[in-house]
């Protein structure tokens, strides 16, 4: 097995025993990030090598003379009997929406191509004391805004590692490509309406979305503020679990984040799943999304593969001696993706109005009347038209006269959605659950282009996993499973507040349950060439 | 003519003293500070980073709005006001909108024509201040040192009647963030900054009718002359058949002009919504009793009881309440006195307020405290010293901060009552007077008051006045 399939734990286990150096593992992941992962996004549109087609695209920026001077310093840490940290050695990647002091963060946008923040992240800079090496900046949708990481400024857009003629989701579709691909083992992502779960299904990876509050958002740049959750991606879940443990935690620099002490994530995973009451919905075995037709609501069931997994899922987890509720209503989650629209529209158009080309970043080149229009061509070229759109629709959903019909309407059933979980989970209700297992996604990863363009297909992708950020809520994907043409399916497990232990259990004990499973054994096709080679 | 009368309502932005701006750790006050040197990536609006309240505003918020008679909101919210300018470099203000640290409240005017007019307050909220921007040789520059000094900012309801009510609400308002702390209140340094609504209608109507905003006026006066000039161009329009138009007008402190900067017509749309970066301001009910015993007795109640307690003039208790340390020393100087408040505060209102204003300092930065100045007015009292003695010590002891009584000691100001001493000092005063002698001698007894100022004068003030005088008439009707 070669160092770049270990997980996070043997590497770093590895690196503190003194058995591998941090620069070896380093130099190790470059190695693989050179012979996968091809040319790195850029704003130049480059005609592309057909051999790059094949290729996985994660990266934005490599940061290696970085990750070079970290490894140097956990093996100085070592060899002078410094404890190196938890991560010590391991090898990570950052979604670039975080802030890395002195390198370029570029939110994928034009508008911030030449930007170096003089400040680092929380959760990044946590990372860093751990002693993780950052290996570089990773794709995404520009500004995090989209679920297949198509609409970044800096193309190519990352593709699938397990077919890449598709997606690898979106928004954090940069990190879970890289940590498919073996490129790193851990990545930093976000997740808005579902940014983390969807790609991470999507690609075979687990993706935690942590309770609103659990990680420092300090850094971050924002989409919208009330419901972006910084998260671990990972290869399996105690990975995503000790990555959890080192960025979870107050932050005096985010006043909405939590003063609830955190677990001992590791720990929790071995106390299995006996008597955890397991709540199946009928609320999520369907898509629910308007006909452009009659405006009414239309109904679809989700891909069978993936239903099939899910109740696969149960019934591993019912065998280990959880208990299984079924038909756990949650009736509001259908109004979901509507009501993200409007939340987050609104918000992001506000976080965005700083990008006026006054201090930093792209401003326009031509000759300008006046201050208005400096504002207005630099906004008009700098930005996305995905982003053009949020922004014109944010200001529509919040401008005098409609935010009551729209914002405040929707900030109710935001509330009523919260109600739903609330009562699931209620110790003394009808249905007291310790989680509930439900699909990531309605599909599997679709054809580059397929869903590009249309803005409103493309977010229904995150019906099943928006919900959990209106309820501020925990919720992990993990692999659950291939499709009849070898695509990754993620099935999600969605807990109450704070309790992350809750569903890092129910995802480490179904997955201890399925290692011997035929499909655990295949490879992403990135990864098959290569070893065919 | 109709009889008209003027309706004003004014807005003001208080810049409170706290140690540091109210979202971030970078100091609030940059008064010296070059441009863009007091700033960090919160302030200044870099992408990723949020606002942490500073509670030392909100506490502050809190005392002036109980000091206004406001009821303090136990749970307050901050929102985002969205507009585009450069000196606000995240494109939206973190202001209060809805649920405001406080609601309601009022100001008595008590005017010099024994008057008292209630001004209610429409709005009191917690928000960040802007940064600047000026021209400069065809440059568009920015500061963005000011971003993210706390303000509070307080609106009334249109309750005012002329231009004098404006300026005295002005003036009592800045006496009020004084007394109680939370500002320096300096309107040319814009910690009190003032724009005034004004509209006319015939007197006796109840209408508001069109208003125009008077903005950049940043002195007590400048208000008073600004509604003056803007209530006269109303009036000559309205007169001449024309209609006041909603505009917002620029006062030019040296032409003394009223400019229009913009209509007003079409109200912006700031898109308002809850700051989602920031927790709901909560203000327990503990901490509310807290806030409300630590406010002060106010300058009003303060300058009531002076008048009945000391028995003082209103003018003399108005002045000695004009500003809190002042009338904590006039209090503190009583006290250690032990006689007359009166003749404290004749002391004060005349000789140490001289020396005050030599110095440029205020009561409660002299080194003359009110133990020592009691000290001073006893020993006048009894005889100790005379009374120029007693006022030329005020600043020997003030600059020198040592004790009265050594310095009597020390440079033997005591005063010359010994009839031996004195009889000589004072003969020769008059053997070197030959001629007014005589001519005092001759009738002109008026010269008397010249010879007593001689004596004085020989004796460096030290003479007493009763005994010189009863000596030199003796001396000269010999």
């Amino acid at each position: 097995m070669s160092l770049n399939q270990l997980s996070a734990l043997e590497v770093a286990a590895r690196v503190r025993a003194g058995e591998l150096s941090a620069r070896e593992a380093l130099e190790a992941s470059l190695a693989q990030i050179h012979a996968v992962d091809g040319q790195q996004g850029s704003l130049e549109q480059k005609p592309l090598d057909p051999s790059e087609e094949q290729k996985v695209h994660a990266f934005i920026r490599l940061t290696e003379d970085l990750a070079r001077q970290q490894a140097d310093e956990i093996d100085r840490k070592l060899s002078a009997g410094e404890d190196p940290g938890m991560l010590a050695g391991v090898p990570v990647s950052i979604k670039d929406i975080f802030t890395l002091q002195g390198i370029e963060t570029t939110a994928a946008s034009r508008i911030l191509w030449n930007f170096k923040p003089p400040y680092t992240a929380t959760s990044v800079q946590k990372l860093i004391d751990a002693g993780a090496l950052i290996l570089g900046k990773v794709n995404l949708d520009e500004f995090t805004f989209g679920s297949s990481s198509e609409s970044s400024a800096f193309k190519p857009a990352p593709n699938n590692p397990w077919d890449p003629s598709r997606v690898p989701g979106g928004s954090s579709g940069g990190s879970t490509a890289s940590v498919a691909a073996e490129e790193v083992a851990l990545s930093l992502g976000t997740d808005t309406g579902g940014s983390i779960r969807q790609p991470a299904a999507f690609c075979g990876v687990v993706g935690v979305k942590p309770t609103y509050g659990r990680v420092s958002r300090y850094g971050l740049m924002a989409f919208s503020s009330s419901l972006d959750c910084p998260g671990p991606i990972a290869r399996n879940v105690s990975d995503a679990a000790l990555m959890l443990q080192v960025i979870a935690g107050n932050d005096s620099k985010d006043s909405t984040s939590s003063v609830v002490p955190t677990s001992n994530y590791l720990d929790a995973l071995k106390e299995g799943v006996k008597g955890l009451r397991v709540g199946l919905s009928p609320d999520y075995t369907h898509l629910f999304y308007p006909d452009f037709e009659t405006g009414e609501l239309a109904m679809e069931s989700i891909q069978k593969e993936i239903s099939d997994s899910v109740q696969h899922a149960a019934s591993v987890l019912a065998d280990l001696g959880a208990e299984i509720v079924e038909n756990v209503p949650l009736p509001n989650a259908k109004y979901g993706i509507p009501t993200y629209f409007v939340v987050s529209r609104v918000e992001a158009a506000s976080n965005l109005h700083r990008f006026d080309g006054v201090k930093y970043g792209y401003r326009t080149p031509v000759e300008v009347d006046d201050l208005q229009d400096l504002i207005r061509r630099t906004r008009a070229e700098g930005f996305g038209s995905e982003v053009k759109l949020r922004i014109l629709m944010g200001m529509y959903l919040s401008s005098e006269g409609y935010a009551a019909n729209y914002y405040q309407r929707a900030l109710k059933v935001r509330a009523m959605i919260r109600r739903d979980f609330d009562c699931a989970f209620d110790p003394h209700g009808e249905h007291r659950l310790d989680v509930i297992l439900t699909p990531t996604t309605a599909t599997t990863s679709f054809k580059r282009n397929d869903v590009f363009g249309n803005t409103v297909r493309m977010q229904y992708s995150d019906q099943m996993t928006v919900s959990a950020n209106h309820a501020g809520l925990p919720a992990v994907s993990v692999p659950g499973g291939l499709d009849a043409d070898n695509l990754p399916i993620g099935i999600q497990f969605i807990g109450p507040d704070f309790r992350e232990d809750l569903i890092l259990r129910a995802g480490y004990a179904y997955e201890q349950a399925t290692l011997d499973e035929a499909w655990r054994s295949v490879r992403p096709a990135v990864l098959r060439q290569e070893v065919a080679k | 003519m109709k009889d008209y009368e003027v309706v004003i309502g004014l807005e003001t932005h208080i810049q409170l003293n706290t140690q540091t701006k109210i979202f971030c750790s970078c100091k609030a006050d940059s008064w010296e500070a070059a441009p863009n040197t007091n700033i960090c990536p919160v302030c200044s609006g870099m992408p990723g980073v949020l606002p942490v309240l500073n509670r030392e505003a909100v506490h502050k918020g809190a005392l002036l709005a109980a000091a206004m008679h406001a009821e303090i909101n136990p749970v307050s919210h901050f929102d985002r006001k969205n507009y585009f300018y450069p000196d606000l470099p995240k494109g939206y203000q973190i202001t209060q909108f809805d649920e405001p640290i406080g609601k309601g409240g009022y100001l008595d005017l008590h005017m010099p024509d024994g008057v008292t007019r209630r001004v209610r307050i429409h709005k009191l909220h917690l928000e960040e201040d802007a940064g600047k921007t000026k021209l400069d040789h065809g440059l568009r520059l920015v500061d963005f040192n000011r971003c993210g000094v706390p303000l509070v900012e307080m609106v009334t309801e249109p309750d005012l009647r002329s231009a004098e009510e404006a300026s005295q609400y002005l003036t009592q308002l800045r006496q009020l963030l004084r007394w109680i702390g939370v500002s320096e209140a300096d309107m040319e340094r814009g910690h009190l900054r003032c724009d005034a609504n004004v509209s006319i209608r015939e007197r006796g109507s109840q209408v508001l009718n069109t208003k125009t905003e008077i903005k950049n006026v940043n002195s007590i006066d400048a208000v008073r002359q600004a509604i003056i000039e803007e209530t006269k161009r109303q009036i000559e329009l309205v007169e001449a058949g024309g209609r006041v138009v909603s505009y917002t007008l620029d006062w030019d402190a040296d032409t003394g002009k009223l400019s229009m900067m913009r209509s007003k017509e079409t109200e912006a749309d700031y898109r308002y919504f809850r700051e989602p970066d920031l927790l709901p301001v909560v203000l327990t009910e503990e901490e509310i009793t807290r806030v409300k015993a630590e406010l002060p007795e106010l300058p009003l109640e303060r300058k009531a009881r002076f008048e009945a307690d000391y028995g003082l003039s209103a003018y003399d208790a108005e002045i000695l309440t004009s500003e809190r340390g002042l009338s904590d020393y006039f209090e503190a100087a009583v006290a250690s006195f032990g006689g007359e408040a009166k003749t404290v505060s004749n002391w004060m209102m005349n000789d140490l307020s001289r020396l005050m204003n030599d110095l440029g300092k205020t009561a409660s930065e002299l080194v003359l405290t009110p133990a020592l100045l009691a000290e001073i007015i006893r020993m006048v009292e009894e005889g100790k010293i005379t009374a120029a003695t007693g006022k030329s010590l005020l600043r020997k002891v003030e600059e020198s901060g040592r004790e009265p009584a050594q310095i009597v000691e020390a440079e033997g100001l005591a005063v010359i009552a010994d009839s031996d001493a004195l009889r000589e000092q004072i003969q020769s005063v008059l053997d070197g007077a030959i001629t007014e002698v005589e001519s005092f001698r001759a009738g002109k007894e008026s010269l008397l008051g010249w010879f007593v100022g001689q004596v004085m004068r020989a004796t460096g003030g030290k003479a007493d006045p009763k005994r010189t005088r009863e000596i030199l008439l003796e001396l000269l009707r010999k």
